[in-house]
């Protein structure tokens, strides 16, 4: 068994979902913070790659693109000790409070 | 064991054993039969960069050319059309048969 990432000609994948949308600004910031932390050396595009395989099956499917993108980045900037998941939740806490 | 080298031309079965962790081989190819197009020189092991290894020594990596109707039970495509996927020397193996 391939992981949940894998599903090329898998039975019941179904067609791939071609339609597009705007590249919001979050998504820009996603990528713009994993760029720079490859850029920093901070981590790597196969360490964030198999991150992102090793989310939970159920997680992986619900998130969209970017939203991978950053769960991976947050589990390997904690895995890496340069923050710490109480660190990002207190942030996102605040991000929430001010932006609502 | 050092890794096998392949010239264009030749036929290659892709390793069907599980690996666990990061690699970069499809499901979808596993066990399939193709044809070696270009050797496109030595590249870090992404197998090993994933956890933050050196991804040393590098690894031969090669560009192969799977006919279409090989990979798929129900193409509906030409019959000649090819399919070109990298895949590492370590991931291959000779294939002398013919496909049918």
């Amino acid at each position: 068994m391939t992981g949940i990432h894998d599903l090329g000609g898998s039975p019941g994948a179904g067609p791939i979902d071609k339609s597009q949308h705007e590249t919001e600004d979050w998504e820009r910031l996603a990528d713009a913070i994993t760029v720079a932390l490859d850029k920093k050396a901070l981590k790597t595009t196969d360490e964030h790659r198999r991150a992102i395989e090793s989310l939970d099956p159920g997680r992986y499917k619900k998130l969209g693109y970017y939203e991978r993108w950053i769960a991976a980045t947050e589990l390997l900037l904690v895995e890496k000790g340069i923050l710490t998941s109480e660190e990002i939740d207190e942030k996102a806490a605040e991000f929430e409070e001010s932006w609502g | 064991m050092t890794p096998t080298k392949f010239e264009p031309g030749d036929r290659v079965r892709v390793r069907t054993e599980e690996k666990p962790g990061h690699v970069r081989t499809p499901g979808y190819v596993r066990g399939k039969i193709g044809r070696i197009e270009k050797a496109l020189g030595t590249f870090k092991n992404p197998e090993s960069l994933a956890y933050g290894g050196s991804g040393l020594p590098e690894k031969p990596l090669y560009k192969v050319g799977f006919r279409q109707t090989d990979l798929w039970d129900k193409y509906t495509g030409q019959a000649n059309d090819i399919l070109y996927i990298d895949l590492y020397a370590h991931w291959l193996e000779p294939a002398r048969q013919e496909t049918s």
